[in-house]
């Protein structure tokens, strides 16, 4: 392959691995706050926080962003392409998360909640000490694996016409005639990052020594 | 909102690109379980270059998006002489795509039965293909079943990306029916719902065949 | 290594047989005879091997060298004067199913009921009617107690009646040879005297039997023939009597020491 094009589709793969970033880090924000609010015994939480979940895991992410890019407009907000697919990757990846991490919430030992109870810990104290790190330290390889799913997923604002990894190849592919070569390329590149990825996740996994309670 | 009249007159094309979904979605999951079935058997039963061949070629379909799966297929394709019209192209993507993701779940499965169950069988006599046909299968099968739903979910979500392509199915439809009527996001969300309907109705079905399997005593991996 | 010729009339014969994992040898020349219509017990510390030897009696391991034969009949492998000769396999099925294996872990089939279990084999390997082969099936199951089980799928049946099962679907080619693997080890005590009655029964009934256990009690009250494995070889082998008279083989004395309370080391 050309070497200014093989730079071109690396450059793109920058912007890609940027958005996936943005999305799984903001998604983990708003996951972890949907995963507390489905815990929550009022059902005035519970319940928005459940059909959240329950949509944005019900619904195709191209159906997803293709409304939000047409909605945001409609509504009166004007955001350029690549903020609006950022949005939209948040919003379904904080689905997952959520799901996960309301999981990873039950999983945190009832003991460990009460002696830190006993201690006289105040329970919001409880819930960023105790609980928050716990149930993420138990969901972090469900993370790796969203991040990663996420990476993927994000080939599809190309669609709203956000110019990353996917989008580039497309562009190169109409542009040279060559799309075997260049839809290859792009798929080792997605699957690069992927390895970095699992690779991050391990040497997290292994950074944080203490095990499972 | 969208006028009834409206919708009444886009009906038929709608519930046409309807059938164009879900015929895609049922071919491509039947055929992706099949295949799933053949290549956790291959890797099993077959010489090593085989399986190594297949898990080489497992780790590329599953580690990269599936649109540019598609791109490949579907635009690469004709320089390699595989030029298919958008339809059989999108199920052939989402047939391979489906197939790598059963594969490993079956193989998960297989990994599942206790060595003992085989075991046991052989001591009473049983051949290798009695067994895998009356002890093996039916375990992995009641042990599979909630993962295999799942991917079949996932499978239905992303036949919406063969519109990208231009598979008339329902999200293309819809898309061109939204931008003729300048009424996208209407059109749009009333596509949205109709999925998030549709998935969790899977969803029900699958927990309940779950539950009728539970007496099997078989745990989800 | 001895190899001398099976003893006529044992159910089964073990001829310097070897198991090794990779540099690992876990049995060093084992011979031994099962008498038919007796009870064999194999006891010893784990990692004596008595599971791995019961193990290659059924051919569940192969063994890397020696002879198994059942009823006179080679099993895996037989010696020939090319070499050691691996037998078709269904010559190994047709031996086999002449072996019932009892295993400590029960290995029920989980989605086929109690009846299902039992009926198995006699459908699939003997390839009789539904109607026959259920019949079959529950007279089996009501000489283990459980005729009223039938229909439990096993998870629904308590760790014992799993075991009393499994020794049905065992006894459903009517075998004739029995191996117990450890059969009480995985229960909750209480549930032991149950498993125990319907081996006691077999015996009783005259039923070739080897047994692997930790118990002890069992072994020196049913047991004809008891052999004492450790390091891979049997050290001590005869009746209950010889073997756990006193004064006894120290390597015994610390092996009943170890592995069993002083309490049940007493009544032996």
């Amino acid at each position: 392959m050309n070497p200014a094009l093989f730079r071109l589709l690396v450059e793109a793969t920058g912007y890609t691995v940027a958005l996936s970033a943005v999305s799984i880090v903001a998604g983990l924000a708003v996951g972890l706050a949907v995963a507390t609010a489905m815990l929550s015994r009022r059902r005035a939480l519970s319940m928005p926080a459940r059909a959240f979940v329950s949509f944005f895991r019900g619904v195709p992410l191209l159906v997803q962003l293709l409304l939000i890019y047409n909605l945001l407009p409609s509504v009166g907000i004007d955001l350029p392409g690549i903020v609006a697919a950022a949005i939209g990757l948040t919003l379904c990846t904080a689905a997952y998360q959520a799901e996960t991490l309301r999981g990873g919430f039950a999983g945190v030992p009832r003991g460990l909640v009460e002696a830190a109870d006993m201690v006289g810990l105040t329970p919001v104290q409880l819930f960023w000490r105790i609980r928050v790190p716990i149930a993420v330290k138990l969901t972090l390889p469900s993370l790796v694996s969203e991040a990663i799913m996420i990476l993927k997923a994000s080939s599809l604002v190309s669609v709203v016409g956000v110019v990353e990894l996917t989008r580039m190849a497309q562009d190169l592919a109409a542009s040279t005639y060559r799309p075997l070569p260049i839809y290859a390329t792009a798929g080792a590149l997605y699957i690069a990052v992927d390895w970095g990825i699992a690779g991050l996740g391990h040497a997290l996994e292994r950074r944080s020594r203490w095990g499972r309670a | 909102m969208l006028d009834p009249s409206f919708i009444v007159a886009q009906l038929p094309a709608v519930l046409g690109a309807a059938a164009v979904t879900a015929w895609i979605w049922a071919a491509s999951a039947i055929l992706g379980v099949a295949g799933g079935v053949g290549i956790a058997l291959a890797r099993r039963f077959g010489p090593r270059p085989v399986d190594l061949a297949l898990k080489f070629s497992i780790e590329m379909v599953r580690g990269s998006p599936f649109l540019v799966q598609l791109f490949l297929l579907y635009y690469g394709g004709p320089y390699v002489g595989l030029s298919l019209d958008p339809v059989p192209a999108g199920l052939l993507a989402l047939t391979v795509y489906g197939a790598a993701y059963y594969s490993e779940i079956i193989r998960g499965g297989f990994a599942a039965v206790p060595p003992g169950h085989v075991e046991a069988a052989a001591c009473l006599g049983f051949t290798h293909a009695q067994t895998l046909l009356r002890v093996e299968i039916p375990e992995v099968a009641a042990v599979v079943l909630p993962a295999l739903v799942n991917m079949t979910i996932l499978l239905l979500k992303e036949t919406a990306v063969l519109s990208v392509i231009t598979v008339p199915e329902l999200t293309m439809a819809i898309s061109a029916i939204g931008s003729e009527s300048y009424r996208f996001v209407e059109a749009l969300f009333l596509l949205a719902l109709f999925y998030w309907g549709l998935v969790e109705g899977c969803g029900v079905l699958g927990r309940f065949a779950e539950a009728r399997l539970a007496r099997f005593g078989v745990a989800a991996p | 290594m001895t190899t001398a010729a099976a003893t006529v009339g044992a159910a089964l014969s073990v001829r310097g047989l070897v198991k090794r994992f990779g540099d690992h040898e876990v049995l060093s020349g084992i011979d031994l005879d099962v008498p038919a219509g007796a009870v064999t017990c194999l006891v010893g510390p784990s990692g004596s091997g008595k599971s791995t030897l019961l193990r290659c009696m059924a051919f569940l391991e192969e063994a890397s060298a020696g002879t198994v034969l059942v009823g006179g009949e080679p099993l895996g492998f037989v010696d020939t004067p090319e070499g050691r000769r691996r037998l078709p396999a269904a010559r190994i099925r047709a031996v086999r199913s002449g072996i019932g294996m009892v295993f400590q872990q029960f290995n029920l089939w989980p989605h086929m009921t109690a009846l299902g279990n039992v009926a198995a084999a006699l459908r699939v390997v003997r390839r009789l009617e539904r109607a026959e082969a259920e019949a079959r099936a529950m007279a089996q199951l009501r000489t283990v107690g459980l005729e009223g089980r039938a229909g439990h799928y096993p998870s629904q049946l308590s760790g014992g009646q799993q075991q009393r099962v499994a020794i049905a679907r065992a006894l459903a080619l009517e075998p004739r040879l029995m191996l117990f693997d450890e059969p009480t080890s995985s229960l909750d005590p209480e549930l032991t005297g149950e498993v125990l009655n319907v081996m006691r029964r077999l015996a009783a009934d005259g039923m070739t039997m080897v047994v692997v256990s930790h118990e002890i009690g069992f072994a020196a009250s049913v047991g004809q023939q008891v052999a004492f494995l450790d390091g891979g070889r049997i050290l001590l082998r005869g009746t209950p009597q010889e073997v756990f008279r006193k004064p006894r083989h120290p390597r015994l004395d610390q092996f009943l020491d170890t592995y069993l309370d002083r309490g049940a080391a007493m009544l032996v």
